[in-house]
């Protein structure tokens, strides 16, 4: 068309520099205008501390769950102050987690041969998970087998199904605890302490005893908080405070 | 030494100059007094018996001292209107929206050295930038630029401008073969082919609107499309407008025929060798060029500074501001503080954040911008010349700006295309255009 009618393409070539006079320019006069990021930049990364010096982070793993880039990763203990629950994509995580660059950042390498979780035999999560196709969308039915396998659910068990399934650990450990018929510890340990706490005599007639031989009359009734649960409580505390920083602590 | 000796002796520079540059200026103002008293009006008799000769030596100086802010202007408008079609922003860190970038531009070029390379034929190379802008300006003299407002009218006007036009190609062929350099002199022979070629469709073109209107005289030319703009040669000279456009574009070297100092390929051309003020004389001469050739198109073509349609509802002020009596003094002297606060208030008021002197400022530069509105209108409707130049000014800009459009799209043609377009399709085009003409205004009588 522009090849039959002389000039065409002048006027059409005329026609878009006047069009591009009103469009809306490209520079960015610097200094005075910042430029825009990226649409997904969200700022700097920092752990805030608070006046107390111990660290905010309370290891909820919403910021990383909310990560538009999945570039967060992080680490914390559970309930029971175990240093293992992490969030992140394996690949980074496992880097990060590497010996050199855990030297390189100052933090502790771990010894090779300090087996974290006790040993067990797999083979029941493994049949599990292979009934459930290695599927974390059926995650509930395979931690149920795995509870009827061993009676609890271990955390090398865990572990395992999050290496087999892709799934992380935080999730399993999430929806574990979610569910009031799912135990991380053997039922008898439970039966059992509830045993010994049974054949004691109760912590009253030490007092009402000491309270007899000390002044010789009647026995107090007791109404304060045994002094020993206190002090295991102040402990624990002064553990939290280290947590995701020193070396994982041993399960207790 | 003598008392005086030493007293001299003693002054610091500036001092000697004073007391040298004082009694100098005393001397010469009471002998310029004496004069005028004594030869006063002998002056003024030989002044106005030589009215003409006058007349041409203030045209000159105002055409002179207008040519630099007009080159400035120009050269303000081709950087931002490219810059804005490339979609950048362009000059924007001196004055308002850098619009006195050009005016620094014009006061590096004085401050750089003026060097004059070894081999040269150092008369010639001096005196080419001189020609070639004195050849543009001298083509101002004859173009109207409001009723009354022209240098000379001369009945050979059109003749006149295309002879002092043609002088600068004189003055790039100096420049080049004086340069002693072999890129400059191929610059020049370049332009010198170039303007040569195009000379002649430019003025053979011209030659319908000659016949039509029957004078070279550009002020007769544009009297002569007075009415509405149904009235103007463009719409009776289409073929001509084009070929004199194209034309005008290669004669003022501009875009897409700009061959003669091809910036990407012979280093400025002819201008290779000029630096300081001598190149900024070549580059100020290329900006009124194309003020020149957009003002002669609107001459031509558009009607010059007639207006496009007459004002449907004529408008008359009486003013008497004398009938005011004293009340005239009291309001010079109130209004200005007034008009200040009364448009300061509404943004004082609005905006609680402003302080007062802020919103004082707006209202001041609010005042100033009503009030020279006002006198512009005011003048718009009183005299016939700021309308002529309103409207000539307008249009010249219009076509300014299409040759900077024109500049930032179109590329460079080869200088076979250029000449062969030349002689090939314009000059027989405008052969034609003469001859239709010709014959129309035989077959028609006019």
């Amino acid at each position: 068309m522009s090849q039959l009618v002389p000039g065409l393409g002048l006027a059409r070539g005329m026609l878009l520099t006047l069009r591009r006079f009103f469009e809306p320019k490209a520079t960015i006069r610097y200094p005075e205008e910042p430029p825009e990021g990226s649409p997904k930049f969200r700022g700097r990364l920092q752990l805030l501390y608070d006046e107390y010096g111990t660290l905010k982070c309370e290891t909820c793993f919403q910021c990383a769950q909310a990560c538009p880039i999945e570039c967060i990763d992080m680490g914390g203990i559970d309930t029971k102050n175990r240093y293992h629950i992490h969030w992140g994509p394996p690949e980074t995580y496992g880097e990060r987690r590497d010996e050199s660059a855990l030297r390189r950042s100052g933090r502790p390498v771990p010894d090779p041969a300090y087996e974290h979780f006790g040993p067990i035999d797999l083979a029941p999560v493994e049949a599990a998970l292979a009934e459930y196709d290695y599927d974390p969308k059926n995650l509930l039915p395979i931690l149920e087998a795995t509870q009827q396998a061993y009676g609890y659910l271990p955390v090398a068990a865990i572990k395992h199904i999050s290496n087999m399934s892709g799934a992380w650990y935080a999730m399993i450990y999430g929806t574990a605890s979610y569910y009031g018929h799912l135990r991380f510890e053997k039922k008898g340990d439970r039966e059992q302490a509830a045993a010994v706490a049974a054949s004691r005599p109760p912590e009253s007639s030490y007092r009402s005893a000491l309270q007899a031989a000390l002044m010789g009359g009647a026995p107090v009734e007791d109404t304060t908080q045994p002094p020993a649960a206190n002090k295991a409580r102040g402990s624990s505390k002064v553990r939290g405070s280290s947590k995701g920083r020193g070396r994982p602590p041993r399960a207790n | 030494m003598t008392v005086v000796g030493r007293a001299w002796n003693r002054l610091s520079l500036p001092g000697k100059l004073f007391f040298t540059l004082a009694p100098l200026l005393l001397v010469t103002t009471i002998a310029v007094i004496a004069i005028l008293v004594i030869f006063g009006q002998l002056i003024v008799d030989f002044l106005a018996a030589n009215l003409p000769i006058v007349r041409f030596v203030v045209a000159v100086t105002a055409v002179l001292l207008m040519s630099v802010p007009t080159a400035f202007l120009i050269i303000y408008m081709e950087m931002k209107v490219i810059a804005l079609m490339n979609l950048r922003l362009g000059p924007d860190r001196v004055g308002p929206y850098g619009s006195l970038l050009s005016v620094v531009h014009g006061l590096k070029v004085l401050m750089k050295e003026d060097f004059t390379p070894t081999g040269v034929d150092s008369i010639v190379f001096t005196l080419a930038p001189v020609v070639v802008y004195l050849a543009s300006v001298m083509s101002l003299l004859v173009i109207p630029f409001a009723p009354g407002l022209f240098g000379q009218d001369l009945n050979v006007g059109l003749l006149y401008f295309f002879a002092v036009g043609g002088l600068s190609v004189v003055g790039l062929l100096m420049a080049g073969w004086s340069s002693f350099n072999k890129y400059s002199l191929l610059g020049g022979l370049r332009s010198a082919a170039q303007i040569i070629s195009y000379e002649i469709p430019l003025t053979l073109s011209v030659v319908g609107v000659l016949i039509l209107a029957g004078t070279m005289s550009l002020n007769q030319i544009v009297l002569d499309q007075r009415g509405s703009f149904l009235d103007w040669f463009a719409f009776k000279q289409p073929l001509g407008l084009l070929i004199f456009f194209i034309a005008a574009t290669a004669e003022a070297n501009r875009t897409p025929f700009d061959l003669t100092e091809a910036d990407s390929e012979i280093v400025a051309g002819f201008a290779t060798e000029y630096s300081g003020m001598r190149f900024g004389f070549f580059f100020f001469a290329e900006y009124v060029n194309v003020f020149i050739m957009s003002a002669l198109i609107v001459s031509l073509f558009f009607g010059g500074w007639t207006a496009p349609f007459d004002w449907p509802w004529p408008v008359h002020i009486e003013l008497n501001p004398g009938g005011l009596g004293i009340g005239l003094l009291i309001l010079l002297a109130v209004a200005p503080v007034v008009g200040t606060l009364v448009l300061a208030a509404p943004f004082w008021v609005a905006r609680s954040s402003m302080p007062a002197w802020q919103a004082l400022i707006i209202g001041f530069v609010l005042l100033n911008l009503l009030i020279g509105l006002g006198l512009f209108a005011l003048a718009f409707l009183g005299w016939e010349w700021v309308v002529g130049l309103f409207w000539f000014l307008g249009k010249t800009y219009g076509f300014v700006f299409t040759f900077v459009w024109m500049r930032g799209t179109l590329p460079r043609v080869r200088i076979d295309q250029l000449m062969g377009f030349a002689w090939k399709w314009l000059l027989p085009a405008s052969l034609l255009n003469l001859f239709v003409t010709a014959g129309a205004v035989v077959v028609l009588g006019r």
